[in-house]
């Protein structure tokens, strides 16, 4: 009976493990299913991957392009060091593009193709011919004149994440075929005949390992270097090979071969420029070479595609010796494989490296303009879409002018600095007429992101504002002229229930002086009293037109500048008085085109006028005055004598902020010295902002401003003791002009009358 | 059945660290050719009227410049025209006739109100050429027309007579 137990139980567990095998069979096939969706998730993975990467390219933003036509103000160094930033190489014979060929003052070029907002401005064989600081003859390779001719943009800078790395797209046929085919001989001889992982190639790897005793050579495939690329990751366990493997598969069942090396050309890691990782031959190719990959000889390309194997250890600016050998190894299987022949490769073995630094003195990252820029595309896009959809950014940022600007601002600033070493600063320089930002200067080590002082210091703008007291009196043709006596004797006045008593700079009363004078010389008590006849709601109407836009405290003392503002909005204000009394809105965009060069935007030159056109002369030449006469008269002698310079000097109490404003024919410039923590630094506007001023201008090079005189106008010589008209024994009378609405003032005989100084000396 | 959970990892990592592509492109803000068609400036014919001849001061590449716009406005692409033209007066801010086509262009753009404006900042620059002024005085009317201010328009064409008047 036991034994029939037994075996009915042996059975019975038979029968059971019959019926086991279902369970078994349904898990298989739950394996099966998991791995189908695990591969599934890995083909949706890798095509995230290729496609994000694709298309997540960050905006790209340019300076403006150098136009070149016969009369242009530009020094044939100037010139020059525009065309080291753009990288293009001084060659004794120009062929392709981006080589040019100087001879002292004479230049011939060929430049590079680019599509503007506007258009497409083809390669161009130049001849340029200098004289002095101008271009007197510009032609083509024939000698026939050329009208007019623009170079590449230089590029300034790119709007990324802080995790995202910099890239430089290509297509595949802006590729020289030459790296293609160098590319495919070195890395992967295959490429074109495997599914994306060869087992020819790990054969041979393992056969070359195993002679070595040691790793030699890898059997990755182009496809798969790819995705590790795409994936970065040092983990090397077989897990990670295996998925790997398994996308490479996935990748070309996906996409074609020419699709698949365009990828990797854009991908693959070339070297690490200290936060900035350098992704993909493009922007390898400018960062080591400073120039485009369709310009690089065959030593160049030589020398790029054998970094891939190993950019650190390959690294020809670390490892000199060892980036040749690899060049020379790469130069070797390129003529083995009949990409070159023999003295091609003997050419370019015996090349030099040919690594350019960026030049120096000519930086071409200027994050505190790029701050303005990135801000006012804000308005208008998505953070996003600024950082991943390839967007061109076209600015008004004229290098010349910003290299100027930095020079200039931090050599007076380390002047300075030696008695004041917590000085800081900031700049911005504009276009007069059409509100163009040329150059920004956020803190006195320009090339530096950081606290952008142009943009974000909100500081006491002191006398910088009596602008605005002035021209709302000369609105008034009928009771102001610049010629009228206004009064600067002691003065007390009530104010918020407190006697306040203003006082002047010099801490001395100059009884009555021309309207004039009291803007030239920032008088302060004369100041306050015309505002106080004019009313201060009116100052503030003014200030308003002239684009101010914050708050403003209605009190007397504003018309001392007791506000505070960025040299932004100060730039804002001074651009309306140097355009005419046409308020013109900043501008530091031109256009913006997508990745297709398509316009996605404009950013229009518009204009208001805001002040008419004879109170916009008076103001002018008051301004024009300071310079010739009042607290800014020693920049008069060091322009040429009819300059014309107009500016207005700014100084606060305790000496803690120094501005000067000021403009020429062309450009309007504002400079603000100070210290971050707003304690005194003992400057003056005169003594420091306006030497920055001055320094800029003369490296930069002034034009003649000549104001437009409407013709509701009169000049007249004016006495400048009386205010009278100045008859012929009226020594050095001023020239001013009046509104034709205006009362002429009464004539004196400086014959006849004693001389008011005498009087008031007797008095 | 161990690997589980590592698979389960290495979904959530992999997940974790892509993003979505996305395409999206902002709408293209500048006003299209709407106004093309309307004030046919017919072939030859000068942009603006009264400016026959290239002023004496404009060079070379502004002279060339100006028959581009010509010839885009023409082919009815003032919003090109009005580029090129911008692009003249970076090279010469104060020429007034620069800004009274720039004014002309604005009108075929449909923007009235710049048009005004820059026929101001054209007669601010004009000095005593008055007819170069009656032709801004004319731009400024139509473009008061076209804002609805009839009043504004009969009084910009007075200015325009008085000034085309005082020429012999």
């Amino acid at each position: 009976m036991a034994r029939k137990k037994t075996r009915k139980t042996r059975s019975r567990r038979r029968r059971k493990g019959r019926r086991f095998p279902i369970p078994w069979i349904k898990l298989a096939f739950a394996a099966l299913a998991l791995l189908a969706a695990y591969i599934a998730f890995l083909d949706f993975q890798v095509y995230r991957q290729f496609e994000g990467k694709r298309w997540s390219l960050p905006a790209r933003v340019y300076a403006r392009p150098l136009e070149l036509y016969v009369g242009l103000a530009l020094s044939p160094s100037a010139f020059a060091d525009e065309l080291r930033a753009l990288g293009y190489r001084f060659v004794s014979r120009p062929r392709r593009p981006g080589e040019v060929a100087r001879d002292g003052s004479r230049f011939r070029l060929v430049t590079r193709p680019f599509r503007f907002w506007d258009g497409a401005e083809p390669s161009r064989d130049l001849r340029l011919e200098f004289s002095g600081a101008r271009l007197e003859s510009l032609g083509d390779g024939a000698r026939r004149p050329v009208a007019l001719a623009r170079l590449d943009p230089l590029e300034i800078g790119s709007i990324h994440t802080a995790r995202q790395e910099d890239r430089v797209l290509l297509r595949l046929s802006d590729v020289p075929p030459e790296l293609v085919q160098a590319l495919i001989a070195v890395e992967d001889r295959d490429f074109y005949r495997h599914h994306g992982i060869s087992l020819r190639a790990i054969g041979r790897a393992l056969l070359a390992n195993l002679r070595a005793g040691s790793v030699v050579q890898g059997g990755s495939t182009l496809t798969q270097q790819l995705v590790k690329n795409f994936f970065l990751s040092s983990d090397r366990s077989l897990w990670r090979k295996l998925n790997e493997a398994l996308m490479a598969l996935l990748l070309e069942l996906r996409y074609d071969k020419d699709e698949i090396l365009e990828a990797y050309i854009n991908e693959i890691y070339l070297a690490q420029d200290g936060q900035r990782a350098i992704h993909g031959f493009g922007l390898g190719s400018r960062y080591y070479f400073q120039r485009p990959v369709e310009e690089l000889d065959t030593a160049r390309i030589a020398l790029l595609v054998g970094m891939v194997k190993g950019p650190s250890y390959y690294n020809p600016r670390r490892h000199p010796e060892r980036a040749r050998e690899r060049r020379n190894l790469v130069l070797r299987i390129m003529r083995e494989q009949g990409i070159i022949s023999r003295a091609e490769e003997q050419r370019a073995r015996t090349a030099p490296l040919g690594l350019v630094e960026a030049a120096e003195g000519t930086s071409k990252t200027f994050p505190a303009f790029v701050d303005l820029v990135r801000r006012q595309l804000r308005r208008d896009y998505r953070e996003d879409d600024l950082t991943s959809e390839g967007l061109k950014i076209f600015t008004t940022l004229d290098p010349q002018v910003q290299w100027a600007l930095q020079k200039s601002l931090a050599r007076r600033i380390a002047a300075f600095g030696r008695a004041q070493p917590e000085l800081q600063g900031a700049a911005l320089v504009t276009s007069a007429s059409n509100g163009e930002v040329l150059a920004l200067a956020g803190g006195r080590r320009a090339g530096f992101a950081g606290f952008n002082r142009a943009l974000d210091a909100r500081r006491q703008v002191g006398s910088l504002l009596k602008p605005a007291v002035y021209l709302t009196a000369l609105e008034q043709p009928r009771r102001y002229t610049l010629a009228t006596r206004i009064d600067d004797g002691p003065l007390e006045i009530e104010s918020g229930g407190e006697l306040w008593r203003p006082e002047n700079y010099d801490h001395s009363f100059h009884g009555e002086v021309l309207l004039y004078q009291g803007l030239a010389h920032s008088y302060n008590v004369a100041t306050v009293r015309l505002g106080l006849e004019l009313g201060v709601e009116a100052v503030i109407r003014t200030l308003r037109r002239l684009g101010v836009g914050g708050p403003l405290r209605p009190w007397p003392s504003l018309f001392l500048g007791a506000t505070e503002l960025s040299p932004l909005e100060v730039t804002q204000i001074y651009q309306t008085l140097a355009s005419g009394g046409f308020h013109t809105p900043l501008r530091a965009i031109r256009a913006v085109l997508d990745e297709t060069d398509q316009p996605l935007q404009r950013y229009p030159l518009s204009v208001q006028r805001v002040v008419d056109p004879v109170p916009a002369l008076l103001i002018t030449r008051a301004l024009q005055l300071v310079v010739a006469e009042g607290t800014a008269r020693s920049l008069a002698g060091r322009f040429r004598a009819d300059a014309g310079l107009a500016g207005k000097t700014g100084t606060t109490d305790g000496l803690r902020d120094s501005w000067y404003a000021g403009f020429d024919g062309e450009r309007l410039a504002v400079v603000w010295l100070g210290r971050d923590d707003n304690q005194p630094m003992g400057l003056t506007g005169a003594a420091g902002a306006l030497q920055v001023w001055a320094d800029l201008f003369r490296r930069s090079g002034v034009s003649v401003l000549r104001p437009a005189v409407p013709e509701a106008i009169e000049w007249h010589a004016i006495d400048r003791e009386t205010g009278g008209l100045a008859d012929n024994g009226c020594g050095d009378p001023v020239q001013l002009p009046f509104s034709t609405a205006s009362a002429l003032p009464e004539p004196v005989s400086c014959r006849a009358a004693p001389r008011r100084w005498l009087k008031r000396l007797l008095r | 059945m161990k690997t589980l959970p590592l698979l389960l990892l290495v979904l959530t990592t992999l997940a974790a660290c892509t993003s979505t592509p996305r395409r999206y492109y902002p709408p293209v803000v500048e006003q299209g050719d709407a106004a093309a068609g309307r004030d046919e400036v017919p072939p030859g014919e000068p942009l603006e009227p009264g400016a026959s001849r290239p002023a004496p001061r404009a060079t070379r590449a502004v002279v060339a410049l100006l028959d581009q716009a010509r010839a885009q406005l023409r082919a009815g692409d003032p919003d090109a025209a009005a580029a090129v033209l911008e692009r003249a007066l970076r090279i010469e801010p104060r020429n007034p006739r620069l800004w009274s086509q720039l004014a002309w262009v604005r009108l075929r753009q449909d923007l009235p109100a710049q048009a005004e404006q820059m026929a101001l900042k054209s007669n601010a620059l004009a000095g005593g050429d008055a007819r170069l002024q009656a032709a801004n005085w004319r731009i400024i009317a139509k473009a008061r027309r076209l804002r609805n201010d009839a009043d504004g328009a009969v009084a910009a064409e007075r200015m325009a007579r008085d000034l085309e008047a005082r020429r012999p």
